[in-house]
């Protein structure tokens, strides 16, 4: 009983560590660095208006969201799109990890092209 | 006995985290609201009040219920909003989805009967680039420089429809929308203006039996102050600045125990947001605020220099115009049809002495009286001459004006 209320804790915190560690942050593109991976947004969160520069896991994937062509079909579609395609001044959500000193990231969204 | 006190401890905490967990408030939305939490906390919502530049754009009444209108506006909220705010208007379009601020849930017809119409219109105007959402990290673009005025309104008639509300969304469909104004108007106000804003309140009375001024009455048509043409309702910004800077009383301490003898204390003191919020309240005991096509305000031209010649040819034109009928020959209020003034209720009422400044109704900044000369102080005698004055005719009639008073030295002193 000790070792699964044990077991029940520490898988608790653990979850919650994680849970902690991901944030959806959303901005404006500043740059867009292909040799290295990585997109920079400027964010405000919390009164303050930041950069943060976020490096983008292999195999990453930038998306937007489209309307359907096939006829008959409604709602969006998810669209892929190359790290390249991003432009500054897009409107982007990205799911963030602290990974090291990084924020890295699976998926950029496109919210708004500018 | 440790050990079943360590489960115990540990059984106690998992509860707690998860209890916390259940509990933990979704994440907020770009309204600033929770109204999934409405009935358990009932606290109602706050809104912040549309900034001035926004006060006034309220949406004509038609465009909520015109059929032309609401498809427009879904052609726009197809192409530009859905993906974030859902095609069915309930926040959750697929970009949406992972944003920080999550959109607002137009299909939450809480939220939106307490989203007054000028502040949908300053945030589908502005987005969330502006204060108080751009620190929270709002994603709302603007589209201002998009959308035209008559799309943004089509837009937001669209988004309306979501709610279930049939008719034109405004305060006197929505009367939970003016709540905080309200509450001030009753605590602050209605000792003067009355429950119903008729100016009839129980301290109105006895404020100068059967003399003007009277509190104003909302209801109708006639504001004094304003920087509208003859005949037009003021801006916010007017009914902002009036409950800002007071009103000065003409014959001494009117209200008693209210500093510098005003017959409307200043609202200074009072947080701006409050000020805007009550003003809201204010403007829904007129519709027609609601019914005006456009907002339009008597141009100010920057002052000229006051020089000589111009206090000369004031003094010409405040004899042409007649001035000295009212205000008398030197300005004191004295002039031969004093006596017999009335305002528009049939309350006699004082010529004001312009020989002191500070019995100015309408503020003594030369840009103040310019104003007062062009718009003319609507239920008084005083007319406007916004159609047969000239501007520079307007500038001299106002340095003459303020020449005549006690403090004249400041503005004159260059002139001579």
């Amino acid at each position: 009983m000790i070792r699964f209320s044990a077991l029940l804790l520490v898988g608790w915190l653990a979850v919650g560590v994680a849970g902690a560690d991901e944030a959806p942050i959303s901005g404006t593109v500043k740059n867009v660095d292909t040799s290295a991976q990585t997109v920079t947004i400027e964010t405000t969160a919390k009164s303050k208006t930041r950069e943060v520069t976020i490096f983008l896991k292999p195999g990453a994937k930038v998306v937007k969201f489209a309307r359907p062509t096939e006829p008959g079909k409604s709602g969006f579609v998810e669209q892929s799109l190359a790290l390249s395609d991003l432009k500054p001044g897009w409107l982007v959500s990205i799911e963030t990890k602290h990974e090291g000193n990084k924020e890295v990231a699976d998926v950029v969204k496109v919210v708004l092209e500018r | 006995m440790r050990a079943k006190s360590f489960v115990t401890l540990t059984v106690a905490l998992v509860t707690l985290l998860l209890v916390l967990r259940i509990a933990q408030p979704p994440a907020i939305r770009a309204n600033d609201k929770k109204h999934e939490h409405k009935a358990a906390h009932d606290h109602g919502h706050v809104h912040v009040p549309a900034p001035l530049e926004y006060a006034d754009s309220h949406v004509p009444l038609s465009v909520w219920t015109d059929p032309a209108q609401i498809a427009r506006g879904k052609e726009i909220f197809t192409a530009r909003c859905a993906v974030c705010h859902g095609d069915a208007g309930d926040g959750k379009g697929p970009a949406g989805l992972a944003l920080p601020l999550k959109p607002s849930d137009f299909t939450d017809k809480n939220g939106v009967a307490e989203m007054r119409d000028n502040y949908w219109f300053w945030r589908v105007s502005e987005g969330g680039q502006v204060e108080p959402f751009k620190s929270k990290g709002s994603a709302m673009p603007p589209w201002k420089g998009e959308l035209s005025v008559q799309d943004r309104w089509a837009v937001m008639a669209y988004q309306h429809t979501f709610s279930g509300h049939q008719g034109p969304h405004v305060p006197w469909e929505h009367p939970e929308s003016l709540k905080v104004g309200r509450d001030i108007f009753i605590m602050a106000c209605v000792p003067c203006h009355g429950v119903d804003g008729k100016g009839d309140g129980s301290v109105a009375a006895t404020l100068s039996p059967r003399r003007a001024p009277q509190p104003r009455d909302f209801t109708s048509a006639d504001f004094k102050f304003r920087s509208t043409p003859s005949g037009n309702l003021p801006t916010t910004a007017d009914l902002f600045r009036t409950m800002t800077e007071g009103v000065p009383g003409v014959r001494g301490p009117m209200t008693i125990g209210l500093r510098a003898h005003r017959v409307m204390p200043s609202f200074r003191h009072m947080p701006p947001e409050q000020r805007l919020e009550v003003l809201e309240f204010v403007k829904s005991f007129n519709r027609g605020f609601w019914e005006r096509d456009d907002v339009k305000t008597v141009c100010l031209p920057v002052p000229p220099p006051v020089t000589i010649e111009r206090l000369a040819r004031g003094k010409q034109l405040y004899a042409d115009a007649e001035c000295f009928a009212c205000h008398g020959e030197h300005g004191r209020g004295d002039g031969p049809s004093a006596p017999t003034l009335k305002d528009a209720r049939g309350f006699s009422i004082t010529a004001t002495d312009l020989t002191k400044r500070d019995r100015f109704k309408n503020g003594a900044r030369v840009d103040d009286v310019y104003r007062t000369l062009m718009t003319g102080l609507a239920g008084t005698p005083m007319p406007s001459y916004g159609d047969s004055l000239e501007p520079e005719q307007a500038w001299d009639i106002v340095y003459y004006t303020l020449s005549l008073s006690d403090e004249a030295a400041n503005t004159t002193d260059s002139a001579r």
